[in-house]
């Protein structure tokens, strides 16, 4: 996929997140994009790692500050004392207008991964973007023992929360077959 | 505060006066690894832009050790600690574990580089095997079984898998599991906000370019560091443990605001201004006709037998050698007869078509002939300027609630077209009749139906 094509995905995406409530900070359009990429299979290609916050890359971070850079993303100072949300320009939806083919292909898969995230906390978001990011490694090992794992990589979360979380994305993972 | 080893010797520095270090670090410092960096430039061809620019990683990286012990000494300081912190790091109330951990930060500092190509960053993307970058030879040297022993005979021995984690950071080793400390160690040396390596950088190359961008006030920035927790990521975030991470108090936030401003300088004046930058695509040129295969040898003691001297003798011979690998760059770097700058996108353009010089380049080429053109897209994109800041009224906040410098701070992203010399005044001609046309916004392809496009 072209760059151009990810941008209008990217942009449209947090449009979509923030019509739906989220607070879209880096870490909520994190997550988004690991999902849109990891559960609807949408080809962003960008590389995540499992880090403190659940899945991250950097090289995303790279594209979202090189958005804002060329005029796509603005940072939306928030209430004190909570960290500032991304906000696409117009010249981010002019760009988006560009690109009618790309946006109808992706439409689906955007609005769906857009409802997942809703409003949902950072902290919910965390545990998800983790429960995917455990499934997809290890995508026919018994929830359980996948639980006791995910709950020794962050011991925050009870096993039986993180167990929680594994079988909410193994459905949410199945509803996203249709969408592919 | 933690033990402090016996020092015994003092290398003068420009930067930071004098720098100490114990007859152990001392043995470290004169390994081979250390002292290649003596011949490694810290900013490539830089110094045919900025002639005082000839210094070497060699004294950026003991100077980054330097900085690394002073700011591990602030921050471990008693009186500096929260009991969340003490919570979080049992580390930091256990004297011999300081000791320890303040040995291996110092090595880690020294030995961050190790793995640098000649003329530094200069595109190893292009000039390495896949899958090699610096980092990755970092680590391969300092496991490598030289370095350990010289890590296992310091007094206490050090582990040097601990001093890889530090000196690479868990951006770049995202195959090793760090302990929040480490992670918080490996901030000191490599981390986007506060870390020594960059501070080191910004007042040394600023020093020797000559310019006053990079300086600010590096004392006052690294008495008021502080390990805080992290500030909250949304109005929901309740988790109560979060990672603590290297912050500032709030007295220091203008020392922060002027590192980071150092920084968006140094990137925009200097490390990307288009001449140096053209240099630095002539030389990637020349390496890649020139090396076996276009690529560096990832063995390390090939690695440690190439440094820039290596590659400027054969630079010259080339640069007079119509018939050598590598003449035309060559003889472009050594008679400075580098690609002039057709093309310089603004943010407008960015923004209309984020893919723009490309578009530019595409259609140098299709008028004036194949090879006539370079593009460069440098950017500055590595992190957004977020830290926690512990208030006077003794909160945690993230920076840019606090901060409008920061809040507002540009990320740099450029975009060049350079094209051949002799060029130059029929390029810009032709560019003046064509620069609004090409810089419209884009067409998705009518066949792409959203695939490649």
């Amino acid at each position: 996929m072209k760059r151009n094509q990810k941008l209008v995905i990217l942009s449209q995406l947090a449009r979509e997140l923030r019509q739906r409530g989220s607070w879209d900070g880096e870490m909520h359009l994190q997550k988004a994009i690991y999902l849109l990429q990891e559960v609807t299979d949408v080809p962003l290609e960008y590389p995540f790692i499992l880090h403190y916050y659940g899945p991250f890359s950097f090289e995303l971070r790279e594209e979202l500050n090189r958005m804002r850079a060329d005029g796509l993303l603005e940072l939306v100072a928030q209430p004190y004392p909570y960290g500032p949300s991304f906000q696409p320009t117009d010249a981010a939806k002019e760009l988006e207008s560009r690109f009618p083919k790309t946006l109808t292909r992706f439409r689906r898969a955007i609005d769906f991964v857009a409802d997942v995230i809703g409003s949902r906390s950072a902290s919910v978001l965390e545990r998800l973007g983790t429960a995917v990011y455990l499934l997809k490694l290890s995508p026919s090992e018994d929830l359980r023992e996948l639980a006791v794992r995910f709950n020794e990589l962050k011991p925050h979360v009870s096993v039986e929360a993180a167990q929680d979380a594994l079988q909410g994305m193994r459905k949410t993972l199945a509803d996203a077959g249709s969408i592919k | 505060m933690a033990e402090l080893p016996k020092i015994e010797h003092e290398i003068r520095d420009p930067i930071h006066d004098f720098i100490q270090m114990s007859t152990d670090e001392r043995a470290i410092v004169n390994s081979d690894p250390v002292q290649r960096l003596r011949w490694i430039r810290q900013l490539a061809l830089t110094e045919l832009v900025y002639p005082g620019c000839s210094h070497k990683r060699f004294e950026h990286s003991l100077g980054t050790m330097h900085l690394a012990s002073m700011v591990f000494d602030v921050v471990t300081r008693p009186l500096n600690l929260t009991d969340e912190v003490r919570q979080s790091l049992p580390e930091i109330t256990d004297q011999g574990k300081l000791s320890y951990w303040r040995n291996v930060l110092r090595m880690a500092a020294l030995s961050h580089d190790l793995g640098h190509l000649p003329f530094s960053h200069a595109a190893e993307s292009q000039l390495l095997p896949e899958g090699w970058n610096h980092e990755r030879l970092s680590r391969e040297l300092i496991t490598s079984d030289d370095m350990t022993r010289l890590w296992e005979s310091m007094t206490p021995p050090l582990k040097s898998e601990h001093i890889v984690k530090l000196a690479v950071g868990k951006a770049k080793a995202p195959d090793l599991e760090y302990s929040v400390w480490e992670e918080v160690l490996s901030e000191i040396v490599v981390g986007d906000a506060f870390g020594v390596d960059r501070i080191d950088y910004l007042l040394r190359d600023s020093h020797h370019a000559g310019v006053a961008y990079g300086r600010f006030d590096h004392h006052r920035l690294v008495n008021t560091l502080r390990i805080l927790p992290g500030a909250p990521r949304d109005e929901q975030d309740e988790r109560r443990e979060r990672p603590p991470a290297l912050g500032v108090e709030q007295g220091g936030l203008h020392a922060a605001e002027a590192l980071l401003l150092a920084r968006y300088f140094m990137f925009s004046q200097v490390y990307f201004h288009p001449v140096r930058r053209v240099y630095d695509l002539h030389l990637i040129r020349f390496l890649e006709d020139w090396l076996p295969g276009g690529k560096f040898s990832v063995e390390l003691g090939e690695h440690l037998a190439m440094s820039d001297n290596e590659v400027l003798s054969s630079m010259a011979r080339a640069a007079r050698d119509a018939e050598a690998p590598g003449h035309d760059a060559a003889r472009r770097i050594f008679r400075r007869e580098h690609y002039k700058l057709l093309y310089d996108r603004t943010r407008d353009e960015a923004a209309r078509n984020p893919e723009v010089v490309s578009v530019v380049a595409e259609e140098v080429e299709r008028e004036f002939g194949q090879g006539t053109v370079i593009s460069d897209e440098p950017g500055d994109t590595r992190k957004p300027p977020d830290f926690p800041v512990l208030t006077t009224g003794g909160d945690v906040v993230s920076s840019e609630t606090v901060s409008d410098v920061l809040k507002h701070m540009p990320v740099i992203s450029l975009g060049y077209a350079f094209i051949r010399p002799d060029l130059y005044e029929r390029g810009r001609e032709w560019l003046a009749q064509r620069r609004m046309e090409l810089t419209q916004p884009p067409v998705e392809d009518e066949g792409s139906e959203g695939g490649e496009g």
